[in-house]
């Protein structure tokens, strides 16, 4: 069960927002959520590669990809790591890009502490 | 029920889109990138398309321009999906050919909102390509036989004799006059008259061939087009179309009719016909020569 708790600033998910935005169900949302950590860990993946090979096309494209999930999931700190790890990619910045993927697994960490605390 | 394509790579977002799309009555297809999205495009009626604009294989601008740049039966009302929200961004969006624009994340009460405007434009244009056949309808045909009218069947002729000296085929027209027509509106009236003519018109059309075409050239006067026909074959179908006339009597409101048509072909095998105002000339000539031989009969010489 999610509750509809007001946003605060340390709250990864902003629930009001994200229900209102995908039509006001609880268990499409439930349903999204899951969609997105199992589309996270591919994508995470997948940016550890492009770190090591130091591609950056690929970091600009799945950080883009997962700017636009955190933003429909209302995810802020998610949403602003993967603003960060496209921009890295786009400016061909390998120490920001490295920063951005650790910021994106702490934050999604957080979001799976704050789901289950939640359960 | 409107059919919605869906051009989205990102699963997320095709998801809250398919489930809202769903419930709200639309019929969706769903596609992953812009070159399925095409191929679905060109193989289902779509009316209503939302677009991604970053997407695998081609990417919802191009998707776009090529959706623009062919012609379709029905309009097909584009919406781009898109992260990018710059007024450069848009304004490329809309260049490309989009009827609307939502950036994501999207609030799905607005897109709800705007997929009813989709479908009100998508109704407005359907009145107007209705409209524009009925126009053509009534521009191109004769209101009482529902024959082609004058003004199309010369346009026909002139596409057939050009198609004909290209392909190095003849083509032939029978010029068709009712015979007496005169004595039957003066002793029974116009509206006996025009039961007449409708007859006739339907018995010509029931006796030709599927690509044989034939128009009312003037007040009881008809032309017919006859594609790939020399001058015996000619002949041979205006004297099918001689019976047909006559075989049975008409039912009109002053009683039964006998009524027979005096027909005279022309071909463009005839080296020195070198324009449709030839053809004709001639079979007109050929008409007049079978009223003079007694009506009722064909000239094909």
């Amino acid at each position: 069960m999610i509750n509809n708790e007001s946003s605060h600033g340390n709250s990864p998910i902003d629930y009001p927002s994200a229900l209102a935005r995908i039509g006001d169900d609880e268990s499409f949302l439930e349903e999204l959520l899951d969609l997105y950590k199992m589309d996270f860990g591919t994508k995470i993946e997948g940016l550890q590669k492009a770190i090591e090979q130091e591609d950056f096309v690929s970091m600009q494209e799945l950080g883009h990809s997962l700017k636009g999930s955190s933003a429909n999931l209302s995810l802020p700190f998610l949403q602003q790591a993967a603003v960060d790890m496209e921009s890295a990619g786009r400016d061909k910045n390998l120490d920001n890009a490295r920063g951005a993927l650790g910021s994106l697994g702490q934050e999604f960490q957080n979001l799976q502490e704050f789901l289950s605390a939640k359960e | 029920m409107i059919q919605v394509l869906i051009a989205e790579d990102d699963k997320l977002c095709r998801t809250i889109l398919e489930k809202n799309l769903n419930k709200w009555g639309y019929e969706i297809i769903s596609t992953e990138d812009g070159k399925e999205a095409w191929r679905v495009i060109q193989e289902k009626k779509i009316q209503i398309a939302i677009l991604d604009w970053i997407m695998p294989k081609m990417d919802g601008v191009e998707l776009c321009k090529k959706i623009r740049g062919k012609k379709w039966d029905e309009y097909i009302y584009l919406i781009m999906l898109t992260v990018r929200s710059k007024q450069s961004d848009i304004r490329k969006g809309f260049a490309a050919g989009v009827d609307d624009y939502i950036t994501k994340p999207f609030d799905t009460h607005e897109l709800k909102a705007r997929l009813q405007t989709g479908k009100r434009i998508i109704g407005l244009q359907n009145q107007l390509l209705d409209s524009q056949k009925k126009l053509q309808e009534i521009a191109t045909h004769d209101t009482l036989t529902n024959l082609l009218n004058r003004y199309e069947i010369l346009n026909i002729l002139t596409d057939e004799f050009h198609r004909s000296l290209r392909e190095n085929k003849p083509v032939s027209t029978v010029m068709l006059d009712i015979d007496f027509f005169k004595k039957t509106n003066d002793s029974y009236g116009h509206n006996v008259g025009d039961e007449v003519l409708i007859e006739v018109a339907s018995r010509l059309r029931g006796t030709l061939r599927r690509y044989d075409k034939v128009g009312r050239y003037g007040g009881d006067e008809f032309l017919a087009i006859l594609p790939g026909c020399d001058l015996k074959n000619a002949g041979r179908i205006a004297e099918r179309l001689r019976r047909a006339v006559c075989k049975e009597r008409i039912k009109t409101e002053a009683g039964q009719l006998y009524v027979t048509v005096s027909l005279g072909c022309a071909s463009s095998e005839n080296q020195s016909y070198k324009s449709i105002e030839y053809l004709v000339k001639f079979s007109d000539k050929a008409m007049y020569h079978a009223k003079n031989m007694g009506r009722n009969c064909v000239i094909a010489s």
